[in-house]
């Protein structure tokens, strides 16, 4: 006669019953089942058996020295210096993406800068530059009247005329 | 109840329900969590009462997955080193065993992957495992004796056979006693799967060592 439990169900219930981890009410409910079901009876059977050869196995001491050699590796890990651990600090993460934001506006206000730095000079400066040059001309002319040059038949420069 | 009945009751996520897992279990994940809390706030002595918690299952778990003591210890070493470097960042959302189940699988798991790859594996007949530094049991005789080393290495055999991730499965299932649901989030899988893959680990297990029963 086959299981009449669907079989997802009956392989969890082997491997519980096994554990012993079911309730008091499922596990009686689940030998009712086992006396009908040789299949089952004999897969939780042979289970219950592995589960007593597998208790066998039992762990090895833990080495003294775990713990010293643990907080030696974590003294290795903490930062060296009050400006790391201050770096580290999750707090400054946020400020972050603010300090890139400021650094890219100072650079954009310097580049402005440096264009307009770097520009011709306005119509206003190469004015200021003539006019200086005129009163040169007219120093130079004052200076050789004074040591009795005739200055009458000098024609005066191309940027006298402005 | 008939076989229905049965099937309606193990589809219950309570049905297998631990006996012992109850509020007491409950208040001591609360307290890993609260632990871990006040390490993320820097108190170093609450680090140490976790580790003094949780060191031997976690050795113990890896132990039993890569069949090396001294392997087993330096990635437990690795798994207490990684909680601490991580302790800023820890949010108390699943239970904190879990997460250190977590790591400690991946790690183990990655170990065994390697090793594999490597195949540098050393024998088990070799008694080079950590094995042999087993303390004996005084109250065996040298016959007795024997006969648990010998029985010892075909359990070790035959967990050694097992694919990793149902060899990870059953340590936590078995020797761990989590549930079905934890170990479904540390292997971050479905419940239904945990299950199937227990019982085809077990199933595994069952036809290797059925002679020993």
């Amino acid at each position: 006669m086959g299981c009449s439990l669907n079989k997802s169900v009956a392989e969890e219930l082997i491997v519980a019953y096994a554990a012993r981890t079911l309730d008091a009410h499922t596990e009686a409910d689940f030998e009712r089942h086992l006396d009908s079901c040789a299949r089952c009876r004999e897969l939780a059977a042979q289970q219950r058996a592995v589960w007593s050869v597998l208790e066998e196995w039992h762990p090895l001491p833990v080495s003294p020295d775990f713990d010293r050699k643990l907080a030696q590796r974590i003294a290795h890990t903490k930062p060296s210096g009050w400006w790391l651990h201050l770096f580290r600090i999750w707090s400054w993460r946020p400020l972050v993406p603010v300090a890139a934001a400021c650094t890219v506006l100072l650079f954009a206000f310097f580049l402005k800068n440096d264009d307009r730095a770097s520009a011709p000079a306005p119509a206003s400066q190469s004015r200021v530059r003539i006019e200086q040059q005129v009163e040169h001309a007219l120093d130079d002319m004052d200076m050789l009247k004074q040591i009795g040059v005739d200055v009458s038949g000098v024609k005066p420069r191309s940027s006298q005329k402005i | 109840m008939n076989s229905d009945g049965m099937n309606s009751i193990a589809a219950q996520p309570s049905w297998d329900r631990r006996v012992n897992n109850g509020e007491a279990a409950q208040r001591l994940l609360d307290g890993d969590a609260e632990l871990m809390l006040r390490v993320r706030e820097g108190d170093e002595a609450c680090f140490t009462a976790l580790l003094e918690r949780h060191r031997n299952a976690v050795i113990h778990f890896l132990y039993r997955m890569v069949l090396n003591q001294a392997v087993a210890e330096e990635l437990a070493q690795d798994v207490f080193l990684r909680v601490y470097r991580f302790r800023r960042n820890y949010e108390p959302r699943a239970k904190f065993t879990t997460w250190l189940f977590r790591i400690a699988t991946h790690l183990g798991l990655n170990w065994i992957r390697d090793e594999w790859h490597e195949k540098t594996k050393e024998s088990l007949d070799q008694e080079q495992d950590g094995a042999t530094r087993q303390v004996r049991d005084r109250s065996r005789t040298v016959e007795q004796e024997m006969v648990y080393q010998v029985r010892l290495r075909e359990v070790r055999q035959a967990i050694k056979t097992l694919p990793s991730k149902q060899r990870a499965a059953v340590m936590m299932h078995k020797y761990e006693e989590l549930g079905y649901a934890e170990i479904a989030d540390v292997l971050r899988c479905s419940e239904s799967a945990v299950k199937s893959l227990l019982f085809r680990a077990y199933e595994s297990l069952r036809m290797r060592l059925a002679h020993m029963a």
